[in-house]
């Protein structure tokens, strides 16, 4: 591999790690407050959706990344709301906001655009893409790290505000403090059902920014199958980076490498693609297989 | 730790909270709480198809006729209820025993190939011979899958949720590289395997439909499981685990065991139910046939609160469904698609638990 594909490689694993990115951030808080959000992978779809239906009508990307943050976070409030007030099931209930991404965009893409199961509005243009000044100029760096889509950078910033969130600010340590011990917290007068809701509608944003990145972020399009998973490998993610923001941004990029390399294998090796995209997901089960053998074996050590 | 997987914990899980199967009058209370659900779930299909320009009345109506206006049209409801009665007895055991195996469509794929390759390798074989193997082959196989994911749960806590899910990737992208790849047919257009020999099929019952003999099985199935979770040892093993599973371990129970034979037993269904499909349907394995019959299970199986004898009545109503929203979209142009928004809502409805919130509210006053 010479320097110029090593260049296009890493520049490509940054892009497709953005929507892992995200979605895992929102999965991280969640489960710090010890709630396992199923739902990335139908938040995600409903975020992609909103992102190209709306951008398409105002005729403004922006627009559409303003719309879908709003509407997906509205779904993501009445999930908040059956989990938190309801005391509804939260894997059944993530379920059932997967289920509905998949029915009800593909319901209004027939109803709206007689489309069905993939949508592409011509007149839409993609979110802006920047060159960093500066950057752009040096040899190597400059063509890893320059020309993204704008919610590239705005992924790596929300990585790092996430952390100084939860190390650095009391909104942040009353968040870890009701995930470890809710009764203590609860007891100490920290708002337990407030700071839940906080996770949870944070996630939504997030989850409206992941899809909002795959459908009007290089391309302008929407296809219900869009998503392929990537909710619960960004969940995969949260785990193998044990719930650090650091470990879980790593995770996501070498996902991400690991997608874009099987991708330049089929089309060079002529491997049948579907094997190397059996293999992310064999990983990240291996994963956590490995995390819970370590965490048997340090049990056992420790007594 | 927070990187700790928040399994079920079958205490507090509103997935398992009874058994409605054993008395009258929470045989009536869960019965009303179905209907009410259902009535939700069709309100809110309503609703939908209101705001997007469309009659309700018409689409229900015509979703009606489709599915039970005529003996073809109610053999059809039969037909798409059967793979439905595999995936929701699977569900409702599992839930039953605090399990959330989602691997049941990775073994609907697997044990529905598997069928199909004996159905078109051992082309000699008469038909008593080869459709007890294709079974027991899709069986075998269908269980073997969800093995891999019981025994991590039971033994090592891994999350069995989220192995599933990726799992299920797994298999049916394994699946569609074998049509791909080995079981290449030249000059089809879409991914399938070669057809399975004529006396690997199973009979029609009500020609012109193309309900079969698996319909029968997927029956036995059901009484077999009806019987299983309410007469048997090993029932009453799985209830015990589901309620407590603490309890249950210093009860004698030998919770691994219980958990690892759930599972296999789930993904043994789902085979089956691939098979059934492959063998009495298309006659040949389709990359991607399922679109989330496992799924539909687990909706079935969470609207009757785990009920085995719920899950029989229930799947045959989302058969109904099923075989009519099709017609429903060619009479009344409402997307087919709406049927996942009912399904999504009823799941969401069981997920809050009525009795649940009623019986909070009672003790606040």
């Amino acid at each position: 591999m010479n320097i110029d594909q090593l260049t296009n490689v890493l520049f490509a694993a940054l892009r497709v790690m953005t929507p892992l990115l995200l979605a895992a951030l929102a999965g991280l808080i969640s489960q710090r407050v010890n709630l396992l959000n199923i739902a990335l992978e139908g938040l995600m779809l409903f975020g992609a959706f909103f992102a190209v239906v709306l951008g398409a009508k105002f005729n403004s990307p922006l627009l559409g990344l303003f719309f879908s943050i709003v509407f997906t976070t509205l779904i993501t409030f009445i999930y908040a709301l059956s989990i938190i007030e309801l005391h509804a099931n939260l894997i059944v209930a993530g379920l059932a906001i997967n289920i509905l991404a998949v029915g009800l965009t593909s319901y209004l893409l027939v109803v709206m655009f007689n489309a069905r199961g993939a949508y592409s509005p011509s007149n839409l243009v993609s979110l802006p893409h920047l060159n960093l000044p500066l950057l752009k100029d040096i040899a190597i760096l400059g063509k890893v790290f320059s020309g993204h889509g704008v919610l590239v950078y705005v992924s790596w910033i929300l990585a790092g505000l996430c952390s100084v969130f939860l190390y650095r600010t009391p909104q942040g340590i009353h968040l870890r403090a009701v995930g470890e011990r809710p009764e203590a917290a609860e007891t100490a007068g920290i708002n337990v059902k407030g700071i839940q809701y906080l996770a949870l509608l944070l996630g939504g944003v997030l989850c409206a920014l992941a899809g909002a990145q795959l459908a009007i972020g290089d391309l302008t399009i929407f296809n219900d199958s869009m998503i392929n998973g990537r909710g619960f490998i960004a969940l995969a993610a949260v785990f193998f980076g044990a719930g650090k923001p650091s470990l879980t941004t790593l995770g996501c990029f070498l996902f991400g490498l690991f997608e874009i390399l099987q991708f330049r294998l089929q089309t060079s090796a002529n491997i049948p693609p579907q094997l190397p995209q059996m293999l992310p997901y064999l990983i990240v089960v291996l994963t956590l297989t490995a995390i819970s053998f370590q965490k048997k074996f340090t049990k056992r050590m420790a007594g | 730790m927070q990187a700790e997987l928040p399994h079920l914990d079958p205490a507090t899980s509103q997935i398992n909270v009874e058994d409605s199967a054993e008395q009258i009058p929470s045989a009536i209370l869960s019965l009303s709480r179905m209907l009410l659900t259902l009535i939700i779930a069709l309100l809110m299909g309503a609703l939908v198809i209101w705001i997007s320009g469309k009659n309700p009345v018409e689409a229900y109506r015509a979703l009606l006729q489709a599915s039970l206006g005529s003996r073809t049209a109610i053999a059809n409801s039969l037909l798409a209820a059967t793979p439905i009665l595999f995936t929701g007895m699977a569900a409702a055991i599992a839930f039953r025993a605090g399990i959330f195996n989602v691997g049941v469509e990775g073994s609907l794929y697997l044990g529905g190939f598997a069928a199909a390759w004996v159905g078109f390798t051992f082309t000699t074989l008469p038909p008593l011979l080869i459709i007890p193997l294709s079974l027991l082959t899709a069986g075998i196989v269908g269980g073997a899958w969800c093995y891999f994911p019981a025994i991590l749960r039971s033994r090592l806590q891994v999350d069995e949720l989220v192995t599933t899910i990726l799992l299920n990737h797994v298999a049916i992208l394994f699946t569609e590289y074998l049509v791909n790849g080995p079981f290449l047919v030249p000059g089809l257009a879409n991914a399938m395997s070669p057809q399975i020999s004529e006396s690997a099929r199973l009979p029609r019952l009500l020609p012109p439909s193309q309900l079969n003999a698996s319909f029968l099985f997927a029956l036995l199935a059901a009484l077999f499981t009806i019987y299983l979770m309410t007469r048997t040892k090993f029932g009453y093993e799985i209830r015990m685990v589901g309620d407590n599973a603490q309890f249950a371990r210093w009860s004698g129970i030998n919770v691994v065991s219980v958990i690892e034979k759930v599972m296999v037993f789930g993904g043994i269904f789902g085979g089956l139910a691939g098979a059934g499909q492959v063998m009495g349907v298309h006659y040949r394995f389709i990359a991607g046939f399922s679109s989330g019959l496992a799924f539909t299970g687990i909706t079935v199986a969470l609207l009757v609160r785990n009920s085995p004898l719920g899950v029989l009545l229930a799947s045959l109503l989302f058969g109904m469904l099923r075989s009519g929203s099709a017609t429903m979209e060619i009479m009344t142009d409402v997307p087919r698609d709406l049927i996942r928004v009912l399904e999504a809502t009823i799941i969401f409805f069981a997920a809050i638990e009525f009795s649940n919130l009623l019986w909070r509210r009672h003790r606040e006053h």
